[in-house]
């Protein structure tokens, strides 16, 4: 009785329409459908169809940002309501991501969590330039399961190393798995910090992140 | 290798009609993408963005002669530029200047409508030549690259086409400019990451040309300075552009603008931003030291692969556009093309190196950077880099003055020789077979003589040629003292950073 209304959510998120999406979402409270089967059969469809398309090169980057903004202002209202119910909105697993120490490379990063964001993360980015005792703070604050490191110089990939180290002394290690990226980041220099995994580009990030969490 | 013909003059040149001389200087390159209303436009709205945006500038002795010179500076560094500002530094700025080689002859006036070639710099990664294999690459690499385009005729300047993995990263610059100042004369554009690496290769090229004073007057290098964004300029930029200003050395200025992500998606958005963010620089310099040499960036315009969110280095839109734009302002540029976005020495290798090298030239590229990258710039190749030299011979020719004279037309042999007449014996033949250009790579045997020769393909030829080149060549040895002075240098530097100097580093 509710295909209409969960064919216009999918629908919102194909569009991008991050106030349509919300309004959706309040209608969808108004009208008794329950928030969990909003999410699974309205909102997450039209994601995994933009994920499919921008996979065969049909949809641009845009396309999945903005989806990712559609999907973020539906959940925005429907959490609220999850909650009383007593249910969780499902989620892939929490990563903090930022750019490391010295280094002021924003796109790469953004990028990066955009994408793990928009497959079902809940991401906690934390910016460029970030200390590494930034980056176990907040793992530890929101039980994070992945820290993604992005670093796009040479001179300050080195500064990946030291997040590894501090996440060892606060013993978050091995529980949180490291993962790292950026123009001059090898597999190998991964596996000489010790990091978890390596991804070359923002498609093999999530990928690599869904494997670490097991999904 | 053997050149077979250099022409007598290069495109972008005239002869004086009474001195006999050749002339660089305002002469209009052929092709312009943009008409003169377009750039105008262009530029108006560059002007609109400092003044009604604003630039922020992370570094105080930016704002302070901003603010000095008459802008309004909010939020502590955030400086709205007046027009006035922009036209008088654009009268005061050099509208020519000329790289010299490493002896101080001079070497590369950039001005009119001329069009020099180098590589591009700081690829991680390297296709090896000799093997194919693509790996890291070391300061062994950066010393061939040097050597190579040290040899190569139609390369006119040297950049460190890598970035080496075998040297602690902190000296990496450093050691990339003394690899490239001791295997070649060439004039060298140089990188490095903070304001302490631009001192210490200033103070290295110092040593090299035989003090400050003869470095400004005779310079043989040039600093490439990349800015964050169009709007926000980083404290290294801004240091090392100031730095250069004040001692008159010449700074290729270059805010990054991403069509998409850091900038409009549109083209003339995208410019217009980037063009603002070198008007910003243009300003700074000149108010730090009017007369500093300063070189536009002649690329803008461009934007990410919005598919696979690589920043590809042949996009067609955007070409041509900053070089209309920059020969309005009538100031030396620095261009980019010549790379490609394949992975290997193929087929979209050189058909991405040579479009935008040919686009480069007719549009007065001046300083043309990216020769030899593959992968969208994350990797070089030797070889590929091989190719863009045969591909630059190929242009210089295609697009040298036509010489006709009474000698070139040839009238009297026409007529005597007659209808049906042979020119093979006649000397005037011999006199002038060698203007034509002759490939040094490029194949032109019949299939039988191909196939005697091996068969082979082009990636094939050029990393013959490579390796061929780096077995004989040596180029001019670096006098003695000045060798020992840049090492000290590198050797001070190496004190000052933790990480000392490595095994391999310490044997450039």
């Amino acid at each position: 009785m509710h295909d209409g209304l969960l064919a216009a959510m999918r629908r919102s998120i194909l569009d991008g329409d991050p106030d349509r999406s919300a309004a959706l979402a309040r209608e969808a409270i108004e009208r008794g459908l329950p928030p969990l089967d909003a999410v699974r059969h309205g909102f997450v469809p039209g994601l995994d169809e933009v994920g499919e398309g921008f996979a065969k090169g049909d949809l641009f980057l845009p396309d999945l940002v903005m989806a990712g903004e559609a999907m973020k202002a539906a959940t925005a209202v429907l959490e609220p309501e999850l909650q009383k119910t007593g249910a969780r909105r499902e989620i892939l697993g929490r990563i903090v991501l930022g750019t490391v120490r010295g280094d002021i490379h924003e796109i790469g990063k953004t990028l990066v969590s955009t994408m793990l964001a928009a497959a079902g993360f809940e991401v906690h980015d934390v910016g460029v330039d970030v200390p590494a005792e930034t980056f176990a703070d907040r793992a530890r604050e929101v039980g994070a399961d992945i820290v993604g490191l992005s670093a796009l110089l040479t001179t300050t990939m080195t500064a990946q190393r030291d997040v590894v180290r501090a996440l060892d002394r606060d013993g978050l290690r091995p529980r949180v798995k490291v993962i790292v990226g950026g123009a001059p980041v090898t597999r190998a220099w991964a596996e000489e910090i010790g990091a978890d995994g390596y991804g070359e580009d923002a498609v093999a990030a999530v990928s690599l992140a869904r494997s670490l969490v097991g999904r | 290798m053997r050149t077979h013909h250099s022409p007598a003059r290069r495109h972008g040149e005239t002869v004086d009609r009474v001195s006999g001389r050749i002339v660089t200087a305002g002469v209009a390159p052929p092709y312009s993408r943009l008409a003169p209303e377009q750039c105008a436009a262009l530029s108006e709205a560059s002007l609109e963005i400092l003044e009604r945006t604003g630039v922020r500038l992370l570094a105080p002795e930016a704002v302070e002669l901003l603010a000095r010179g008459g802008a309004a500076i909010s939020e502590g560094n955030r400086a709205r530029i007046p027009r006035r500002l922009v036209e008088r530094a654009l009268e005061t700025a050099p509208r020519r200047v000329v790289l010299h080689d490493r002896s101080g002859r001079p070497a590369l006036p950039l001005e009119g409508a001329r069009t020099y070639f180098g590589p591009g710099s700081d690829c991680p990664r390297i296709v090896d030549h000799r093997t194919g294999e693509r790996r890291a690459a070391r300061l062994a690499d950066v010393r061939d690259a040097a050597r190579l385009c040290d040899a190569l005729p139609n390369i006119d300047f040297v950049m460190s086409l890598f970035i080496p993995s075998d040297a602690p990263p902190a000296l990496a610059d450093r050691l990339q400019f003394e690899a490239m100042v001791g295997n070649t004369t060439k004039p060298i554009v140089f990188v490095t990451y903070e304001m302490s690496g631009c001192a210490d290769v200033v103070a290295m090229a110092e040593a090299v040309a035989g003090g400050a004073d003869a470095l400004r007057e005779r310079p043989f290098v040039a600093c490439y300075i990349n800015v964050t964004s169009g709007l926000v300029h980083n404290t290294d930029a801004l240091e090392k552009l100031l730095f250069l200003a004040g001692k008159g050395l010449p700074a290729l200025y270059v805010p990054v603008v991403s069509g998409g992500t850091s900038g409009p998606m549109t083209m003339a958005g995208g410019l217009a931003l980037s063009n603002a963010g070198a008007l910003a620089g243009l300003v700074i310099s000149q108010l730090k030291r009017e007369g500093a040499p300063f070189v536009l960036p002649g690329f803008g315009g461009d934007a990410l692969d919005m598919r696979t969110m690589v920043d590809p280095y042949c996009a067609p839109e955007p070409r041509g556009m900053a070089e209309s734009l920059g020969h309005r302002y009538g100031l030396p540029l620095f261009t980019l093309g010549g790379g490609s976005e394949s992975k290997v020495v193929d087929g979209q290798a050189s058909v991405e190196a040579g479009l935008t090298m040919l686009l480069g030239a007719l549009s007065g590229g001046h300083l043309f950077h990216d020769l030899g990258y593959l992968e969208s710039g994350l990797t070089g190749s030797l070889a590929q880099l091989a190719v863009c030299n045969e591909i630059a011979g190929w242009i210089a020719s295609a697009t040298a003055p036509v010489e006709i004279t009474p000698e070139t037309l040839a009238l009297d042999l026409i007529d005597a020789a007659g209808p049906e007449g042979s020119f093979l014996k006649l000397p005037h033949t011999r006199r002038h077979m060698r203007e034509r250009w002759y490939p040094t790579l490029f194949d032109r045997d019949n299939h039988a003589g191909w196939l005697a020769k091996g068969g082979r393909s082009l990636s094939d030829r050029a990393a013959e040629q490579v390796s061929a080149i780096l077995e004989r060549h040596r180029p001019e040895p670096l006098p003695a003292e000045a060798a020992a002075a840049v090492r000290a240098i590198v050797a001070r530097a190496a004190g000052d950073i933790p990480a000392a100097l490595e095994t391999e580093a310490s044997r450039a």
